[in-house]
């Protein structure tokens, strides 16, 4: 049984340790905001944060999990008011939206490790593969977002969802008052 | 002999009376969503809640176009609502939402033999089909022409119907009301939408809906960089924090996960080697599903978590046995027989046939090898057999379709297979074909449990079917003045549109598919031959042939490939004639104004040079047309030969699609096709040995990155024309002008698609 925290929740998997990070988040977990692109860390559609690093939850198994803490799409913010949410949306850096939750999470990971990213450095922090073609956007939408972290900018783009802020799999149900 | 409209519906009359009352009768189908508890029904198109939610039914398939903005916005501007109030649902399959624009361009298609009684959506004959067969499928760019009138109309007549509850209260003529931002107001009173839904909704709909005299439209000028959005997406917010459901996202209690393998794609497969005692160990595995015997091979694990299955079938090592399985060899050889040997059926013809006969002065080959979509979503389904009804929940862009099969597999009837729409991860039409639909039901009738079926990276590859291979001997004749006198295009291609239809609309399995049409003509695999330019003889000839692998639909379909051979081939005329690339399609374009606008204005938006010294531009520009609509795009590329292969610096676009409904998201369509055909200029290729691909991995399709992604600009034409589709002109453009610039960087001309290192 495999112990570590998720979206600063305690959880203890009991599924085979070599399980690889995404299907427990998705298939257990029920966090389906991971997603699954290709199962070998080529598409990085599955990336979450792992003691505050983007990784490729298809390549790290639960048993290396153990201690760490996982934030997920989901758990990034309560009421998409994370600066990489908001500059996603406010510049339309999102069509189908599958690979959008592995992006956010590279962005984020960026802005926590560095508050002003160059263009060159913001390519390099997102190797994320999208076939509908938001490349034109994302530098934009990054640096955006480094903008609204630094307090230079607001933006008021996405709604809570629901009007409640309530993630239905984040809070089960009586979970929340 | 020449079948006319009017003569197959005279010769009904002659026939008989009932077949002609049986087309004539109108039709009436029930209300495909019901109002919810405090929201009342206008029409299938909105509902009202007494909170003032406006809720707009959509249609069709949401895979990243933005058509869950686009139906909303034209109703929200028709009906004067709050857009901070709209509400997008998916609408369950219903014949009230046939897309008759979709049926009339497929006609040839359903209708093979006499296309042109149903080529346009307002054929008696056309509508009764696309309902008859609930026919609603999304794809080619369709949307807005299907479904802006019915939408409006809805909007007009609920805005009537809310204008009429207000002006009741208020004692005053109802016309008198204006209805704007979610309110209707009469001099100094106002009421919003939610306390008048009730009462709106008692009145009749008017019998000519009060249409406002603009429809939806945002201009280009209105919008300057920076400008905030008048009608943002909706489906972004849900996008960003992974609430968005696609079909593998779908949890239902006590679900079970499946992986599968596919046998070979080939004329038979077997499976013929399972160890099944090897999954025994493998914790959370509970049961294999094995494909129907005679049918196309695969093998199944169910488990309680999707990493289990794909363990418990890695340890079984499923063997299979193919019977002519594809060979990329043996395409080649069948291509090159073709071009060279086979009968050509000439599809378009104008002018002197003299001058376009036998061998040209100019004759030059171009190929392109086949491809393969490569979303990031794989293939997947969730399905639940209870109590007698199969209940699906699957992105696809053809639901009735699904159904259908679906319910033959299982020997069920269509009422009893309920299909839930569930948003798609980027098909570029890829989901115009449902395996998974099938299995998922398979396995879920085995299992007698809610099972989730997500097909591994792996299987995408095996199992999907790619974009045909094409060849083409394009062939001029210049006059005098250097301009062209004679063109004549002989393009080699399966009749690859065909063959799709045939799956598509007659359930057929590939192989049959693939020789149910052989050998026939297919116009719709060379749309787009046709030149743009003035040119007084010319002569396309399509040359179908058997491949013995089955081809599908990819994101600009035939125009990915026409553009390429038209565009690089005047390219290489204008060269020839010592001509500057763009004076000499100019001087060609007398006719199209729209298309010379677009070009004159990317050579400024690029700082077009002339693309001779060396300077590495190069232009292309082409033409949709779709029942008269046409979009057009003109593209100036920068490229530059690298160590790694071939680097785009950037993209120049200036692009006429008509009225523009949601200009950012037409903004989006066209940078995404951009991308999505410079995927296929420089890979996305792959072949077959034993109808095995050589390639597995997304990491070897050589996918446009971030880092490597050029520098993107779009500017768009202001147009009252009819709206086009602006999703696939991106994609038809690139690759020639991509062609073009490394030209015009190294002297070498690139005539295969994808561009291979090697020819670098």
């Amino acid at each position: 049984m495999t112990r570590f925290t998720v979206n600063d929740r305690p959880v203890q998997f009991e599924m085979d340790p070599r399980t690889p990070l995404l299907w427990a988040l998705r298939d257990a977990a029920n966090l389906t905001g991971t997603k699954y692109g290709c199962g070998v860390g080529d598409c990085h559609a599955c990336t979450v944060m792992v003691d505050g690093a983007a990784l490729r939850s298809c390549l790290i198994t639960l048993a290396e999990c153990e201690g760490r803490f996982v934030t997920t799409v989901e758990g990034l913010s309560r009421d998409r008011s994370h600066p990489v949410q908001q500059a996603m949306v406010a510049e339309q850096a999102v069509q189908c939206g599958f690979c959008t939750p592995g992006i956010v999470m590279s962005a984020a990971a960026l802005l926590a490790a560095n508050a002003n990213p160059s263009e060159a450095e913001v390519k390099a922090a997102i190797p994320n593969l999208c076939r509908c073609g938001v490349q034109p956007r994302l530098v934009r939408a990054v640096q955006r977002a480094a903008a609204v972290a630094r307090r230079e900018e607001k933006i008021d783009a996405a709604p809570p969802p629901g009007g409640s802020g309530r993630i239905p799999a984040l809070s089960p149900k009586g979970d929340t008052p | 002999m020449a079948v006319t409209r009017r003569g197959v519906l005279v010769g009904a009359l002659a026939g008989g009376g009932l077949a002609l009352g049986y087309m004539l009768r109108p039709r009436s189908y029930p209300l495909p969503l019901h109002p919810h508890e405090g929201e009342f029904a206008f029409d299938a198109w909105i509902r009202i809640g007494a909170d003032g939610v406006v809720t707009v039914s959509v249609p069709q398939v949401e895979m990243g176009q933005g058509v869950t903005t686009l139906i909303p916005q034209i109703v929200a501007h028709e009906l004067g609502a709050d857009w901070r109030q709209i509400a997008a649902e998916p609408a369950p399959v219903s014949a009230r939402y046939a897309n008759l624009a979709l049926a009339a361009k497929w006609a040839p298609l359903w209708m093979p033999l006499v296309p042109s009684l149903a080529d346009d959506p307002d054929d008696l004959l056309t509508r009764r089909w696309a309902q008859d067969e609930v026919f609603d499928v999304t794809a080619d760019g369709t949307a807005i022409a299907a479904y802006e009138a019915a939408a409006r109309a809805a909007a007009a007549s609920a805005r009537a119907m809310l204008a009429q509850a207000a002006a009741a209260r208020w004692n005053v003529g109802w016309e008198e009301c204006e209805v704007a931002n979610g309110f209707v107001t009469h001099e100094n009173r106002k009421l919003p939408f939610g306390p008048l839904a009730a009462e709106a909704a008692r009145y009749s709909p008017p019998s000519t809906p009060p249409l406002r005299a603009e429809p939806m439209s945002e201009r280009a000028g209105e919008f300057p960089p920076g400008a905030p959005l008048r009608y943002p997406r909706l489906d972004l917010p849900s996008k960003i924090d992974g609430s968005w459901t696609f079909a593998g996202d779908v949890r239902l209690p006590g679900m079970v996960f499946a992986a599968i393998r596919h046998g070979p794609i080939g004329r038979r497969t077997f499976l013929s080697d399972l160890d099944e005692g090897a999954a025994k160990g493998v914790p959370g595995f509970l049961r294999t599903v094995r494909s129907p015997e005679g049918q196309a091979a695969w093998v199944a694990a169910v488990a309680t978590n999707g990493w289990a299955a794909e363990q418990a079938l890695a340890r079984m090592e499923p063997g299979f046995r193919v019977a002519a399985g594809a060979d990329s060899d043996a395409v080649d050889t069948a291509m090159d027989e073709a071009l060279h040997n086979a009968r050509a059926h000439r599809i378009h013809s104008a002018g002197d046939m003299a001058l376009v006969r036998d061998r040209l002065p100019i004759q030059i080959g171009y190929e392109v090898s086949p491809a393969i979509h490569a979303g990031i979503e794989t293939a997947a389904a969730t399905a639940w057999l209870h109590d007698g009804k199969l209940e699906l929940w699957i992105g696809t862009q053809a639901p009735q379709a699904v159904r259908k099969t679906v319910a033959a597999a299982l020997d069920m009837h269509l009422r009893d297979v309920v299909l839930y729409p569930v948003a798609i991860g980027g098909s570029f039409d890829r989901r115009l074909e449902h395996g998974q639909a099938v299995e998922a039901a398979l396995i879920a009738r085995a299992v007698s449990k809610p099972v989730q079926l997500t097909w591994s990276r792996r299987e995408e590859f095996r199992a999907g079917l790619p974009r045909a291979p094409v060849s083409a001997v394009m062939a001029a004749r210049p006059d005098s003045e250097g301009q062209i006198a004679g063109w004549r295009a002989r393009i080699t291609v399966p009749a690859t549109a065909r063959e799709f239809g045939r799956r598509l609309l007659h359930g057929d399995a590939p192989y049959d598919a693939l020789e149910a049409v052989a050998l026939d003509a297919d116009p719709m695999a060379l749309e787009g031959a046709v030149p743009p330019y003035a040119i007084p003889n010319l002569a396309i000839d399509h040359v179908p042939v058997r491949i013995g692998l089955p081809t599908a639909r990819m994101r600009g379909n035939a125009h990915g490939w026409t553009a390429f051979f038209n565009e690089s081939f005047i390219d290489e005329l204008a060269h020839k004639a010592g001509r500057e690339p763009l004076s000499y399609r100019m001087a060609m374009l007398g006719h199209d104004p729209r298309l010379a606008a677009c070009l004159q204005r990317v050579a400024a938006l690029s700082q077009w040079g002339g693309g001779s010294d060396a300077s590495g531009q190069g232009l292309a520009c082409h033409v949709i047309d779709a029942g008269g609509i046409g979009g057009r795009i003109a593209v100036v590329a920068s490229a530059r030969r690298e160590a790694e292969g071939v680097r785009v610096d950037r993209l120049s676009a200036v692009v006429d699609v008509g009225r523009i409904v949601n200009l950012d998201i037409a903004r989006q369509q066209v940078e995404g096709g951009l991308v999505f055909g410079l995927g296929l200029a420089l890979g996305c290729a792959v072949r077959y040995a034993g109808g095995r691909p050589d390639s597995e991995s997304l990491a070897a399709m050589g996918l446009p990155t971030l880092a490597d992604c050029p520098a993107i600009e779009v500017d768009f034409i202001e147009s009252r024309e009819d709206p086009a589709d602006p999703g696939e002109l991106g994609v038809a453009a690139v690759a020639p002008a991509v062609a073009n610039a490394l030209f015009s960087a190294t002297g070498l001309r690139l005539r295969r698609l994808p561009f291979f290192a090697e020819d670098v």
